[in-house]
């Protein structure tokens, strides 16, 4: 259902991105890893064209577009496809945390009020927030105001969500009941793409594994090619980089 | 020997003419924030020419005393004009004093416009896109709500500035309520200098007090935003 073809996108000098090729199908749980700034977040945000990639297709259900002469409405349908959870979960400050979820449902899906209520309550119960339908997001820790971007995200009912890192902002004591809300949406079906630096996480979760460096896909498969079997050199190198460190951090505490 | 008007006297008679300050007073908040406003929108999307043309503009009303500022527009502006065909010969002194506080008000205001939209966090910015929200859905749900609990005290501040400087008015001939505070006392000599310029003091302190009381109620009506500074956005 989404397929991307050689997308390129540079900073100035800096190439981000350099052709990326991706195709996904419809249900699938897709987890980037990688190596910071290797442009897993960057791919993320060209979908719904928050960045503006320089060439590329896209074809994404019925909507294909050509990046090189996108216009201002494909932008919209990109977008009004998709949902997007922020690292620094970006919710509207300037509003509570029901009128959150239910503010792309008014503005964007023209529902009435009360039915963008309904499916609001009926989402925060979900994520275990019902209780601070009135308050406003700066009274919230991290993890909750989290849980209630994820509402947000399910509220517009896309075809695809775009996890964005969705725990490195949050004390590690808040990341569990976070990642327990992103697995039970991804069994509910819906297409997941998700850049997390939680490897354990991105195992037990993803039905593919995308495994990037310097802007370019390097592997990808099923998780456990990926964790166990891989082929690749670099992919094996930060693996096991990754785990050796994160040994010698249980080792010290 | 002339019998000097009592207090109340000179307060109901520089009263009469109070409308005349008001009148200029609103008209140029109202018409200075519109022209504020617009001047923001150049600056922050980054318009070319007109983004130089508002800097320009902005820096001028900002290095140029207001006394300055309504000279040039009234006897200035209209033979400069009509050298381009525009005739503003019977430009009334009125006129001239709006035109030249809207500017002020509006340049002035321009910079904490700017400020308080620059406020705005990015990733608001990022959230209302990533749903799919029109420019213009974004700018009155989401960036507008924001920046205003942030400007309205500068705001506040620049509305105190154009109450004083309405004061100014009357040396363009404009018979606001400085205008008849010094016939009142050029009519005694200047023996009531005194008791007149107090009485003048203390109704542009109700003019301040009133205005400040406006900034502080549409304060507390958007204080529930709690806009925090991101120092406490981590955790509870």
């Amino acid at each position: 259902m989404l397929n991307i073809e050689n997308l390129k996108l540079s900073f100035g000098e800096k190439e981000v991105l350099k052709g990326v090729n991706l195709s996904v199908d419809k249900g699938d749980v897709v987890t980037f890893i990688g190596p910071s700034g290797t442009g897993k977040t960057t791919i993320l945000k060209c979908i719904n064209y928050l960045v503006e990639p320089h060439e590329g297709r896209m074809q994404m259900g019925s909507i294909s577009v050509d990046f090189k002469k996108i216009n201002k409405k494909e932008t919209l349908k990109l977008r009004r496809n998709t949902a997007m959870v922020f690292q620094q979960f970006n919710l509207f400050k300037n509003k509570t945390v029901v009128e959150n979820v239910m503010d792309a449902q008014i503005a964007v899906q023209k529902k009435s009020k009360k039915e963008a209520y309904n499916k609001s309550m009926e989402l925060l119960d979900k994520v275990g927030l019902s209780d601070k339908e009135k308050d406003y997001p700066s009274k919230l820790s991290g993890g909750q105001q989290q849980r209630v971007s994820i509402a947000r995200a399910l509220a517009v009912e896309p075809d695809i969500i775009l996890f964005d890192e969705p725990t490195s902002s949050l004390d590690p004591e808040l990341v569990d009941e976070v990642l327990k809300v992103i697995e039970s949406v991804a069994k509910t079906g819906v297409t997941i793409l998700l850049v997390t630096h939680e490897m354990d996480f991105a195992r037990k979760i993803s039905n593919k594994v995308v495994f990037m460096e310097k802007g370019k896909v390097i592997e990808e498969g099923p998780p456990d090619q990926i964790f166990e079997n891989s082929e690749n050199e670099r992919t094996k190198q930060f693996l096991k980089k990754f785990y050796s460190e994160n040994k010698e951090v249980l080792e010290v505490r | 020997m002339i019998e000097a008007p009592s207090t109340i006297d000179i307060a109901s008679l520089l009263l009469q003419v109070a409308h005349i300050t008001l009148y200029i007073l609103i008209i140029s908040a109202v018409l200075g924030l519109l022209l504020g406003t617009s001047l923001t929108m150049i600056t922050v999307k980054n318009i070319p020419v007109f983004k130089q043309l508002t800097t320009v503009l902005s820096s001028f009303t900002r290095s140029v005393p207001i006394i300055i500022q309504l000279f040039i527009v009234y006897y200035a502006m209209p033979p400069l004009l009509s050298n381009f065909g525009i005739n503003m010969s019977n430009l009334s002194a009125i006129t001239a004093s709006i035109i030249a506080l809207t500017l002020y008000h509006g340049g002035y205001l321009t910079e904490v416009l700017r400020a308080a939209y620059k406020a705005v966090d990015k990733g608001q910015h990022e959230a209302a896109d990533s749903f799919g929200y029109t420019p213009i859905q974004k700018f009155f749900r989401i960036i507008l709500p924001q920046v205003v609990p942030v400007a309205l005290p500068g705001w506040g501040n620049a509305l105190i500035h154009l109450i004083h400087d309405t004061s100014l008015v009357f040396a363009l001939g404009v018979a606001d309520i400085m205008g008849r505070a010094e016939l009142i006392a050029a009519a005694s000599y200047g023996m009531n200098q005194i008791q007149v310029f107090i009485i003048v003091a203390a109704i542009y302190i109700i003019f301040t007090f009133l205005s400040d009381g406006l900034v502080r109620l549409l304060e507390r009506k958007t204080k529930k935003y709690k806009l925090d500074s991101g120092l406490n956005t981590g955790g509870a």
